[in-house]
């Protein structure tokens, strides 16, 4: 009893017949339609499978699209508020400016009250007197 | 009829079945049937089983004769729906996992060699191994293929198959050595 287990395995496992009969039994069973041509004819017409591609795809696709809604309304949301801020940017900047001018203006007005010489002040006042 | 023949009258047949021909398809069942219902008696154990499983087998080839390019797709086109309907109805508990082969049913095989109680006895402890396992030991010992081609069979990884053969070869070594049907000495093994 020496002998590989494979070559026992091979021979317990050797194929047997089908029953008597078998044959005529399976072609019984087979449905009355041909099986499917080794070409495939596509029908013109069948809406249901298109029916149903199209409501396999339509989540989908409308997920995708309100995706990129969102972006396009975002982005131009963003771009609006830059502008918004860069014009209120550029009339402070203005206002400051103009506050910078008046300001300078007034300094310029005092200054020159300040050196004005005192002698023209008494001619003045002898004048009215 | 010469083996060229033969091939070449399978090939008309599959042909022909191919455009409508139900005797040509009949013919193809008849020169398939053994393989197909041999793996399902391997798998589940039971004569009314594997003649239930064959005829579903041919019924999808039926169907889906006209995605079969050639003889060798034939063939491994059965191979694998058999062995995976097999796997699945062991899985869904349609029939008993460890069902062992009924020896008394099986029919004598007058070409059989060796010890016909060896034989029967392997026989009954491959129904004892899992799903997967016993789907690959049919495969590579009934129906003589290769691992690779096993493992595209089953949708396993190569290495997997290697191992299911080796564990298997284990396990039947020491289930026969248990049941004194050999002596250790007697029984050698050798990886796949």
């Amino acid at each position: 009893m020496s002998e590989h287990i494979e070559n026992q395995l091979r021979r317990a496992l050797r194929r047997i017949e089908a029953p008597p009969g078998f044959t005529d039994r399976v072609m019984r069973a087979l449905p009355e339609s041909a099986p499917q041509a080794s070409v495939a004819v596509v029908s013109p017409s069948r809406p249901r499978p298109r029916a149903a591609v199209w409501w396999r795809l339509s989540t989908p696709a409308a997920l995708a699209a309100s995706f990129i809604v969102a972006i396009v309304v975002g982005q131009h949301m963003g771009t609006e508020r830059t502008k918004r801020e860069q014009r209120a940017g550029l009339a402070a900047s203005r206002e400051l400016m103009q506050a910078l001018r008046v300001t300078s203006k007034k300094l310029d007005l005092a200054y020159q009250a300040v050196k004005t010489p005192p002698e023209t002040a008494d001619v003045t006042e002898e004048n009215r007197s | 009829m010469s083996p060229q023949s033969a091939t070449d009258d399978t090939a008309a047949s599959l042909r022909l079945a191919r455009g409508g021909n139900a005797t040509a398809f009949a013919d193809l069942v008849r020169m398939n049937q053994a393989s197909v219902y041999s793996i399902g008696y391997r798998m589940l154990g039971r004569r009314d089983a594997a003649e239930d499983l064959a005829q579903e087998v041919f019924l999808q080839l039926y169907r889906k004769l006209a995605s079969i390019e050639s003889l060798e797709h034939l063939g491994f086109w059965l191979r694998r729906v058999a062995a995976n309907l097999a796997i699945d109805w062991l899985r869904r508990a349609t029939y008993s996992a460890t069902q062992p082969l009924d020896a008394a049913a099986e029919p004598a095989d007058p070409r059989a060699e060796g010890d016909p109680l060896m034989t029967r006895a392997l026989a009954r402890l491959l129904g004892e191994l899992a799903p997967a396992a016993r789907a690959v030991m049919v495969l590579r010992y009934q129906e003589d293929r290769d691992v690779a081609e096993i493992a595209a069979a089953l949708d396993m990884p190569v290495n997997t198959v290697k191992s299911h053969i080796k564990r298997s070869l284990t396990a039947l070594r020491g289930k026969m050595i248990g049941a004194q049907l050999v002596t250790a000495e007697g029984l050698s093994e050798e990886s796949p």
